[in-house]
């Protein structure tokens, strides 16, 4: 008897009894990564800058995300009074849940086969699945814009308006990017995506997989500089600028609700690496087709991946100043654009001759 | 579960609708239209439209609603009021009689014999809906991104400011 | 059950509110929100008639649509904005140059 793929309509029951380990399990990889990140990013930081970062709490400072969150968890709560309550409240998680939510799409790992059942390593996998995580990422700025107008504080104000309008610019360019995929892949279901950059490299060379970095080198690049644009990290990170605009649209946050924030801005991180680990780097395959390396679990080959490139935008953090706002508009309208337009164009010409 | 699904997106479109266009603070009203969107897409892809449902989201809530709370905040109209609206005593008969015309119009539709068929078992890929975009409907397309542009340029140039002696 | 008129009675109620909202309100930014939700009610039905038909062509209306409402949306703010270097307003009351 061949297996068949689990779903709501041939066993209910199992299904929804995997799909909800299957959340549980991502959601607490996520959010345990989210709080090493920190830890992570500051132990980086100050290694670059001959520093030792954190190491009180525990081993080299293990401890501290944990010591962090304890401590912003017993800050006093402060709520501005000339603030707009309920947006001021929910700010934080409509940063948060669009996140999160974007994961849900993530591949990671070939399809197990328990008893009768083929179960998918994905939470779910949408036919549109590019489409949605664009859909997703762009909502995460009604949660920054809300917090800044909500705060009623004119750094706060600033801080928002500033997101709302880097986000229009790059999202743009963003979208362009990933064009150039899935002119190559002809699907938007990352489930897909990922099995099409296992093939053979250009069909020929069989040792190393066809991963869209190597086809798509410059759309790799756009996709990094505007997907770091699009979730306020550091070179472009102009909404919550501390120095100049006080940390922005969390000025007048305090205590969890400023935590979540924090969390917010690492989850992103998580959810840009994968989706850039997904859509370039071959997602959970093997990065060489080779027997030891195809014995390591799928999952394990993502989050290497993943934390790789959370690596590189922490490295970016510490080498790069804060761009200045014109330079950050002028960057994204007339050179990420245009060259992620140019990129769409040489490839729609290459796949045509090549046919 | 459709059927469940459809009401519950219904309401929420319509009563989301409702308070966008009663709210006096325009930040409230592109708050609740963002509401209204998505429970529009969600009934696209109930209709078996993902990719519609997928552009919705983008193009509406990514990125028109973005670009009007961008605009709301700059110009920094969100904590002043709009003025009053005009009275009922003018508007109500109006209201009224598109209100029974309305009324009419869905009873009408409802008696209609053909309203029996159940919809929602069609589905579309996104690759059909692409290659008949790029296939029969191409030069619509091109039209319709020299439209894009063409609304690009006159954006910049209603959006430039003002040279010397110019406008007065 | 759910038929294509519950959708296409779902539209014609989201047009009669967004033209109320057109007719009633004062500030332009939220009036142009108005057109955006007649834009979307025309959607829905070009949508769920394309199911009811087993029909392409109305999803792809609706690209086209929303392609239009992007230009629109550009267009039209950039015009408030210009407008609002006038007159420091954004109130059609106040747009009333033609009428002298």
């Amino acid at each position: 008897m061949t297996p068949e793929m689990l779903s709501l309509s041939n066993s209910p029951g199992i299904f929804i009894g995997v799909m909800l380990v299957k959340i549980l399990v991502v959601f607490m990889v996520v959010m345990l990564s989210v709080a090493y990140a920190t830890w992570w990013e500051r132990k980086i930081i100050g290694h670059m800058q001959t520093r030792l970062g954190p190491m009180r709490t525990g081993w080299h400072g293990l401890l501290q995300p944990f010591a962090d969150g304890i401590k912003l968890f017993f800050k006093e709560e402060i709520i501005p009074t000339q603030a707009t309550i309920v947006p001021f409240l929910l700010a934080p998680a409509m940063i948060l849940v669009p996140a999160l939510i974007t994961v849900a799409v993530i591949p990671f790992g070939p399809d197990l086969h328990i008893g009768n059942f083929l179960i998918p390593q994905q939470i779910t996998d949408l036919n549109v699945g590019v489409l949605y995580i664009l859909a997703f990422a762009g909502l995460g700025i009604y949660g920054i814009v809300l917090a800044g107008w909500a705060s009623n504080s004119k750094y706060s104000l600033l801080g928002g308006v500033r997101a709302s309008a880097q986000m229009i610019s790059y999202e743009l360019a963003a979208g362009l990017t990933i064009i150039a995929v899935f002119m190559l892949s002809e699907t938007l279901s990352l489930r897909e995506i990922v099995a099409l950059q296992q093939e053979p490299l250009w069909g020929i060379c069989s040792f190393v997989p066809n991963w869209y970095v190597f086809t798509q080198p410059l759309a790799f690049g756009l996709f990094i500089i505007t997907g770091l644009a699009e979730i306020n990290r550091t070179p472009f990170d102009m909404p919550e600028a501390e120095s100049e605009l006080v940390s922005g649209f969390c000025t007048e946050y305090s205590s969890m609700k400023y935590a979540l924030f924090f969390l917010a801005e690492y989850a992103n991180m998580i959810v840009i690496s994968a989706i850039t680990a997904t859509l370039f780097l071959g997602g959970w395959s093997a990065p060489l087709n080779w027997g030891l390396f195809n014995m390591i679990p799928g999952f394990v080959w993502l989050l290497a991946k993943v934390y790789f490139l959370m690596f590189c935008f922490m490295w970016l953090r510490a080498t790069f100043p804060r761009v200045r706002y014109d330079q950050l508009m002028r960057m994204g309208w007339k050179v990420l654009l245009p060259l992620a337009l140019a990129n769409v164009v040489v490839t729609g010409l290459v796949v045509v001759v090549l046919q | 579960m459709t059927t469940v699904l459809f009401y519950i997106l219904g309401f929420i479109m319509l009563t989301a609708t409702l308070l966008c266009i009663t709210r006096r603070n325009p930040v409230h009203a592109v708050i609740y239209l963002v509401a209204g969107f998505f429970a529009l897409a969600l009934m696209f892809y109930l209709l078996g439209a993902p990719l519609a449902a997928a552009w919705q989201i983008i193009v509406y809530a990514g990125a028109i609603m973005v670009l009007f709370l961008f605009i709301i905040m700059m110009l920094g109209l969100a904590p002043q009021e709009t003025p009053e609206g005009p009275g009922w005593r003018r508007w109500g008969p109006l209201v009224l009689l598109s209100a029974s015309l309305m009324v009419c119009t869905v009873l009408l539709i409802m008696q209609d014999p053909a309203a029996g068929k159940e919809i929602g078992d069609f589905y579309l890929a996104p690759q059909a809906v692409g290659e008949s975009l790029f296939g029969r409907y191409v030069l619509a397309v091109e039209m319709v991104s020299f439209q894009l542009l063409f609304a690009t340029i006159g954006a910049y140039l209603l959006g430039r400011p003002l040279s010397k002696g110019e406008g007065q | 059950m759910i038929s294509v008129y519950h959708y296409m009675s779902v539209a014609a109620i989201l047009f009669a509110m967004s033209t109320y909202g057109v007719l009633t309100r004062r500030n332009a930014i939220v009036i142009f929100m108005c057109i955006e939700l007649m834009l979307n009610s025309v959607n829905l039905t070009f949508i769920s008639l394309s199911s009811h038909l087993q029909n392409i062509d109305g999803q792809i209306f609706v690209f086209f649509v929303m392609a239009v409402a992007a230009a629109e949306a550009a267009v039209g703010l950039a015009l408030m904005i210009a407008f609002y270097r006038n007159r420091e307003s954004i109130d059609v009351d106040n747009i009333n140059m033609l009428k002298w």
